[in-house]
């Protein structure tokens, strides 16, 4: 397998040399507003949850908070971002925009001066001026990390009328906007190596030693004299002219009999059974004398015999010593864990590359999302319970990453569905839905009569059975043109296309883009009616596509981006977005500019629920303690809904309707 | 002889602290540098040269004065410069005296009290490594060693035997606070290991127990000896390092030495200069 998803993506060459110069001190951890609000606002975000599984195990009673919550206010179908991608729908929802105004239209963008996927989210560059010495390269400036959202968000609206809140890991907000307020960045936070996650696996297996996997390194390790010597590598030492990629060596002692072992390296040392975690432990790479960067990491011993098998876990940003931005004030994420210890900081903590390329199997990813819930559940106690005045948003990931790895076991026709294994985990879905209904109990708790309650998520799921490859489609329909045919999928970032005879072509997970004269590098369609009419035609024919195999049609809409976006920033959209049909979404090699042979083929991944769908199959959903006045509530209506209920003058730009 | 003498001494600092055990450790610490600072003016007052000492302070004070009153004359500057380094020597050679006559009890010191401020007890539920190192020519994998369960720890993993350290570790979980004997059976006979589980803020805490040997002992006075026969060289648990922390700042480690070690010596020496003056102690 090679191919790269979205998790991937942010492996976008930053720079050791940024790691090391960001970020300010300030120590103070209060919540900047100084208002008592004699209303408060309480929204839990649980991404993904689906309405359908939702009223279904509500109604068989599994799920009795929810259902208690809804018989107090209301429960609706949430409608979510045009396309349903997490960065996208909580852009929304930040901003009350939608991506016309805050800039955010998928996972991944492109330069079309290069015809090269860049990370939407967020951006590094690294310092511009340094000095060498020998093979010293010394930084006379700091980096820069950006958040590539537009528009202000609504915590910062909150700040200039001093009320206070405290935002918790929601996504698409790294690095944290300017604020005072409390707020952790979520989703989109990297690793230290500056990407969405990079695993580290040591085995003496050699069926394990594939070469290319996506989001992690495999290390073929020999076991001599019961002992294990390895190198765990970390991010790029900007400090020397060659860049190499720093490390730190580890020793791993084997008990001759026993399935145990103890690791060590730098000052730490720890033993660990076979099929056991080990907690936080921190590194530090050292890059000059003066200069080091942080990081925490867990092992996990797979195996002790016959074959030895270690997991490290991607290196997390240390929340107690952050080399990048993670929050604000910065003291917000060292008060953290001062009381909790080190916790996950990675955007999505789950390592479901790992999973996907069986490094993991199902329970030891359950394990490791076990961890991850566990820390933020008692997070969670500890903001609420300090909850007094303003606004407090908690975010949850675990609804999210279970449903997109778990997804095989619910649905039968799935490609990747396993009798056996679904018996064993067939439940672990509505599990994540009855811990959630559990925490609503713990919020309720806390709710008065004056406090406004949100339950929410940013989109629904549905089962991704058939990946659709939308470059080869165009191909196939004469938009898309090759170099060199018999090389087709061969090549990644549309290394074999000719360019002057392509009208159109897709990076990301639901963009289409013209390749327009005077826009892209190497443009051939000319803006005006020309590229009005192949937009046109080129949505219909694939909405009218049907799936030979199963008589479906993939593409349920194809949105004409002017059409369905307002604001400053259209002109960056893709021209098309694609909504596709239930079962269906966009192949794993589309994001990356690869063109495989195949229109559809099979999803035989263990990603097997997905929501980069038509906004109409994966709508999310809101529970809220009051009646909702909206017939059709949408994400970008929550955000004038809470400045309303602070009684906040809502910004024109703001796209969105209170509900209430 | 060497234990005998290392109780001894321990029960002087066990007395020293004593009321002080529940207390933030910045009082012990503030109360043992100035025992300290009063024990160095005690050294310094009879066993140096205090005319000696006066004299050659003076002699430095005038010739810094001649340096600032002759600066336009080189020859004078000079001459000067020469006799201010002149008396330094003195006052070094002075110094030397009570230096010497400081140095082991400072070093007595120092080793008990990184029992007091070196380490952190271990938590309820908090995970540690216990060690057994062996004497050359016993390998762990042949020896006949068990770790007896104790109401205070949880054994966690089965013993982990590493032939080329000689070595047999354990990962062990604090249950219950309190100092708790470690029992192990090597080879049919016994032997103990002390662990101290989240006493008061001040307690007493012994890493390492060692074999009988003068300089093991000196070093490691914590708890008796093992036997000079014993199979077992020494018996280690993994403690944290202890925080010092000043109003919210946690003292680093400054060049490898320990917070507890800076705060210690800057203590000591500032008090030593602020009561110098009231015992009439030329330093």
């Amino acid at each position: 397998m090679n191919h790269i998803d979205r998790r991937e993506f942010i492996k976008l060459s930053l720079a050791a040399g940024s790691l090391l110069t960001l970020g300010s001190s300030d120590l103070a951890t209060k919540a900047f507003g100084k208002r008592e609000t004699p209303q408060k606002v309480l929204i839990l975000g649980l991404d993904g949850i689906d309405p359908r599984l939702l009223q279904l195990w509500m109604k068989e009673g599994k799920l009795p908070n929810f259902q208690r919550l809804a018989r107090q206010g209301d429960f609706m179908p949430l409608r979510t971002s045009i396309p349903p991608q997490s960065p996208v729908a909580w852009s929304n929802f930040i901003t009350g925009m939608n991506p016309g105004g805050h800039a955010i239209f998928d996972f991944i963008h492109r330069d079309p001066s290069r015809y090269f996927p860049v990370f939407s989210a967020s951006e590094t560059t690294e310092t511009k001026k340094t000095v060498q010495i020998g093979n010293l390269v010394l930084p006379l400036s700091g980096g820069e990390v950006n958040n590539m959202r537009q528009g202000k968000a609504f915590w910062q609206i909150l700040e200039d009328y001093d009320i206070p809140a405290t935002i918790f890991k929601i996504p698409a907000n790294y690095p944290p906007v300017p604020t005072k307020q409390r707020t952790i960045s979520g989703m989109g936070t990297p690793d230290i190596l500056g990407s969405y996650g990079i695993f580290n696996y040591y085995t003496t297996e050699a069926k394990e030693l594939k070469e290319n996997i996506g989001g992690g390194r495999i290390h073929p390790v020999n076991v001599i004299g019961n002992r294990v010597e390895a190198k765990l590598l970390g991010p790029v030492n900007a400090f020397k002219k060659d860049r190499p990629e720093s490390a730190i060596e580890f020793k791993v002692f084997i008990d001759p009999v026993n399935p145990v072992v103890k690791i060590s390296f730098q000052d730490h040392e720890f033993i660990l059974k076979e099929r056991e975690w080990s907690s936080w432990k921190r590194i530090n790479f050292r890059m000059i004398p003066t200069q080091s960067v942080n990081g925490i990491c867990m092992f996990y011993l797979k195996q002790v015999r016959p074959n030895f098998k270690l997991y490290i876990s991607p290196i997390n940003i240390d929340p107690g010593r952050a080399v990048l931005p993670i929050s604000t004030p910065k003291g917000y994420s060292e008060e953290l864990e001062k009381r909790f210890g080190p916790f996950f900081t990675k955007g999505l903590p789950a390592d479901t590359k790992a999973l996907d390329n069986d490094v993991l199997d199902d329970g030891e990813f359950l394990e490791q999302d076990d961890l991850a819930l566990g820390e933020r559940l008692d997070m969670f106690d500890y903001e609420l319970a300090r909850f007094s005045s303003g606004l407090l948003f908690y975010y949850f990931s675990s609804t999210d990453q279970r449903q997109h790895m778990f997804w095989r076991h619910i649905d039968k026709e799935h490609p990747a569905y396993d009798p056996t294994l679904a018996k064993k985990y067939g439940n672990t879905i509505e599990n994540i839905y009855k811990e959630m209904d559990k925490l609503l109990a713990r919020a309720m708790e806390k709710v008065d009569k004056d406090t406004v309650f949100i339950v929410m998520s940013d989109h629904g799921f549905s089962s991704f059975r058939r990946a659709f490859n939308l470059n080869t489609w165009l191909k196939e329909s004469g938009y898309h043109t090759l170099i060199n045919p018999w090389k087709q999928g061969r090549e990644d970032l549309f290394m074999n296309t000719n360019w002057s005879r392509t009208k159109a072509y897709s990076f990301g997970l639901n963009s289409l883009y013209i390749n327009q004269k005077g826009r892209e590098a190497e443009g051939a369609v000319n803006l005006g009616s020309e590229k009005e009419a192949l937009v046109r035609e080129i949505a219909s024919k694939l909405e009218n596509f049907h799936d030979p195999k199963t008589g479906e049609r993939p593409v349920l809409r194809a949105y004409i981006a002017k059409d369905v976006y307002q604001g400053p920033y259209v002109d960056l959209a893709p021209d098309i977005i694609v909504g596709y049909n239930h079962g269906y979404r966009t192949s794993w090699a589309t994001p990356l500019g690869r063109i495989p042979k195949e229109i559809l083929e099979d999803n035989t991944e263990k990603w097997s629920g997905d929501h980069c769908m038509d906004p109409e199959v994966v709508p999310g959903i809101i529970l809220t303690n009051r009646k909702i006045k909206a017939k059709a509530p949408a994400l970008h209506d929550l955000t004038p809904t809470i400045l309303k209920i602070f009684g906040v003058e809502i910004p024109k730009k703001i796209k969105g309707k209170p509900i209430f | 002889m060497m234990w005998i003498f290392n109780s001894v001494f321990g029960k002087i600092f066990d007395f020293i602290f004593f009321l002080f055990r529940s207390m933030n450790p910045w009082i012990g610490m503030i109360l043992i540098s100035v025992l300290t600072a009063l024990l160095m003016l005690f050294v310094f007052r009879f066993t140096s040269n205090q005319e000696g000492i006066k004299r050659v302070k003076n002699k430095i004070k005038a010739h810094l004065l001649e340096l600032r009153l002759f600066k336009d004359s080189m020859s004078l500057s000079f001459k000067a410069q020469g006799n201010i380094l002149r008396y330094n020597l003195r006052y070094i050679s002075y110094s030397t005296k009570p230096m010497l006559v400081m140095i082991i009890p400072l070093i007595l010191i120092l080793i008990q009290l990184n029992f007091w401020f070196g380490y952190e007890a271990l938590t309820p539920g908090q995970e540690t490594i216990l060690k057994v190192k062996l004497e050359e020519g016993h390998n762990p994998l042949d020896i006949d060693i068990s770790l007896e369960p104790s109401s205070g720890f949880d054994i966690q993993t089965p013993p982990l035997r590493i032939e080329e350290e000689r070595e047999i570790n354990w990962r062990l979980q604090a249950r219950e606070k309190g100092v708790h004997d470690l029992t192990f059976i090597v080879n049919g006979q016994k032997f103990t290991k002390k662990v101290s589980v989240a006493q008061r803020p001040l307690s007493k805490i012994s890493p390492l127990k060692v074999k009988r040997n003068f300089i093991n002992e000196l070093i490691n006075p914590g708890e008796s000896p093992f036997p000079g026969d014993s199979p077992i060289k020494a018996i280690e648990v993994k403690y944290q390092s202890k925080d010092m922390n000043l109003f919210g700042w946690s003292i680093p480690w400054l060049f490898g030495i320990p917070p507890w070690l800076v705060v210690y010596f800057a203590l000591s020496i500032i008090l030593g200069f602020v009561l110098k003056g009231i015992f009439k102690v030329q330093i």
